[in-house]
């Protein structure tokens, strides 16, 4: 990929104590690029992902987003985190506002809109992701599958550059999965940039534009789906994939 | 009702026991004790002269109900005011801060009520506040500073755990939007941490009520002092005083424990069956 890569991580390593859990990963993304990491529970893969909007903090390596560094000291943690949308496997709703409220308070206070046009962000988002009807709902009240929709929104309603996608569907029965992935092949059709942690194999190989694969901390392989899934170079991966296979 | 007040009421009580095993002893035995045994009911309270007596003195009990309800009301503020920031430090604090709030608070908590009240009267010496309108006395001052310092040592504790028990994912997801830490805690996690302080701060709430009394200690005459003058002017209405004043403590004590639990109820977080 070219130089003016939207987003560029390279050679980035952290460590828990004295346990590396990233070991110089290296990766490039376009605007409007998907992305997949795939890897080993425990491989680094939501680490690596949350490094990107700073909830963790790799401490050697670069990471630049539309040519700004993100892992720069001077970096404002907020202002970054205002372009990046993320999703997270346990959703992580508000459990104390209604739908509405956990996808308008973003807008309301960090973007600074009134109530009003929070409100109606925020209602737009929730129609965009199927949700029209449950605009005052509190998430308790929510299936899994409208929760981790709700936080879809909540995360779209920041009009994000960036999208981070954090097993968003792990923690769901089987039957909601498809609702969820159906959102965010919708998210892939609008031309949104995604990177995106995941299990789902054939989601990977459906949108995928890149697929990369982690263990052990290190990017054993990366590449287009069709190859990585049908001609995998390393043995790793094929081992990995199969194992993942012969659970599907 | 019998004359020496609740001492009296005993002894009377066990020497009737004698009298009815061995009836020859017992009346000389009582009359020692408490010389009007023979002709007083123990268990009358009805006596509409003793009633009329705690009615006749409303308006003295009602002086030491203002000042119970006034203290009790400065000092859950106090301590509000006081106790969660001081919570919200031990849950997200660091070093010296931390340390320091940790510190005052477990030597506020273990040190007796009446240690403290005497120490900010006598020893710190807090000084009479003008309000414009009025001033509130050294003494009541002092009150007001003790019992709220230390319903401040407690509610730090109620707001600690409240604040501790939200789940991490919720500050999480705060800063994710790109919320500060401060903006997160406050919106995201504080409005529910304080949902679940209701029942806590129940507890501390009438905590804080029936020890009010404790300001007798530095000279003031609150409602179960004053309880306390009455019946000691007028030994017979031990009971219907001390029966009247409870009321009123349960009138207090249950009515705003009720509205607690309707701002509980009010803004309960929803569940659903699904999750």
């Amino acid at each position: 990929m070219s130089d003016d890569a939207f987003l560029r991580v390279s050679e980035v390593s952290k460590w828990y104590g004295d346990e590396q859990v990233l070991d110089g990963v290296s990766f490039e993304m376009d605007r409007g690029d998907v992305t997949v990491l795939i890897g080993p529970s425990g491989s680094g893969k939501s680490t690596m992902l949350r490094c990107v909007n700073r909830l963790a903090e790799a401490q050697e390596g670069s990471i630049t987003l539309d040519g700004e560094e993100v892992l720069s000291p001077d970096t404002d943690v907020d202002e970054l985190r205002r372009d990046v949308g993320m999703v997270f496997q346990s959703f992580n709703l508000f459990a104390h506002l209604t739908a509405t409220g956990n996808v308008a308070l973003g807008p309301r206070r960090v973007l600074g809109l009134s109530e009003e046009e929070a409100r109606d962000r925020a209602a737009a988002q929730l129609e965009r992701v199927g949700l029209a009807d449950q605009l005052d709902s509190y998430p308790a009240e929510l299936s899994g599958g409208q929760q981790q929709r709700v936080g879809i929104a909540r995360a779209l309603a920041m009009e994000p550059k960036l999208m981070l996608f954090d097993e968003p569907t792990s923690a769901l029965d089987p039957e909601l999965i498809g609702e969820v992935l159906e959102v965010m092949r919708a998210l892939v059709d609008e031309g949104m940039t995604m990177l995106v942690v995941t299990h789902e194999m054939s989601f990977a190989r459906a949108v995928a534009d890149e697929v990369v694969f982690l263990d052990d901390g290190r990017v054993v392989e990366r590449g287009p789906p069709e190859q990585l899934f049908e001609r995998p170079e390393k043995e790793r991966t094929g081992r990995f994939l199969e194992r993942i296979a012969s659970h599907d | 009702m019998s004359v020496a007040g609740p001492l009296a009421l005993a002894a009377s009580n066990s020497l009737g026991a004698l009298a009815g095993a061995a009836s020859a002893a017992a009346p000389a035995a009582s009359d020692a004790v408490v010389p009007a045994i023979g002709s007083i009911d123990p268990w009358l309270v009805g006596d509409p002269v003793d009633w009329w007596f705690v009615l006749r003195n409303v308006d003295y009990l009602g002086g030491g109900l203002a000042l119970t309800v006034g203290l009790t009301v400065a000092s859950i503020l106090l301590g509000f005011l006081v106790g969660f920031p001081a919570g919200a430090v031990e849950v997200y604090g660091d070093g010296p801060a931390k340390r320091l709030v940790e510190t005052v608070g477990v030597v506020l908590r273990g040190t007796p009520i009446v240690v403290i009240l005497l120490v900010m009267y006598f020893v710190i010496g807090v000084p009479q506040v003008n309000l414009g309108i009025g001033s509130i006395s050294p003494a009541i001052s002092a009150g007001i500073l003790g019992l709220g310092l230390r319903s401040a040592a407690y509610q730090s504790q109620i707001f600690r755990a409240s604040l501790a028990s939200v789940d991490d994912g919720q500050l999480e997801a705060g800063r994710a939007v790109g919320l500060s830490r401060f903006e997160a805690i406050r919106y995201v996690v504080v409005p529910q941490a304080l949902r679940r302080s209701i029942p806590g701060f129940q507890n501390e709430f009438t905590i804080v009520l029936k020890d009010t009394s404790i300001v007798f200690a530095i000279g003031l005459a609150e409602l179960l002092t004053r309880g306390y003058d009455l019946f000691t002017e007028q030994t017979t209405a031990v009971l219907e005083v001390i029966l009247f004043i409870s009321a009123i403590y349960f009138v207090l004590t249950f009515t705003t424990n009720r509205a607690l639990d309707y701002l509980g109820t009010r803004y309960a977080i929803p569940e659903g069956e699904s999750a």
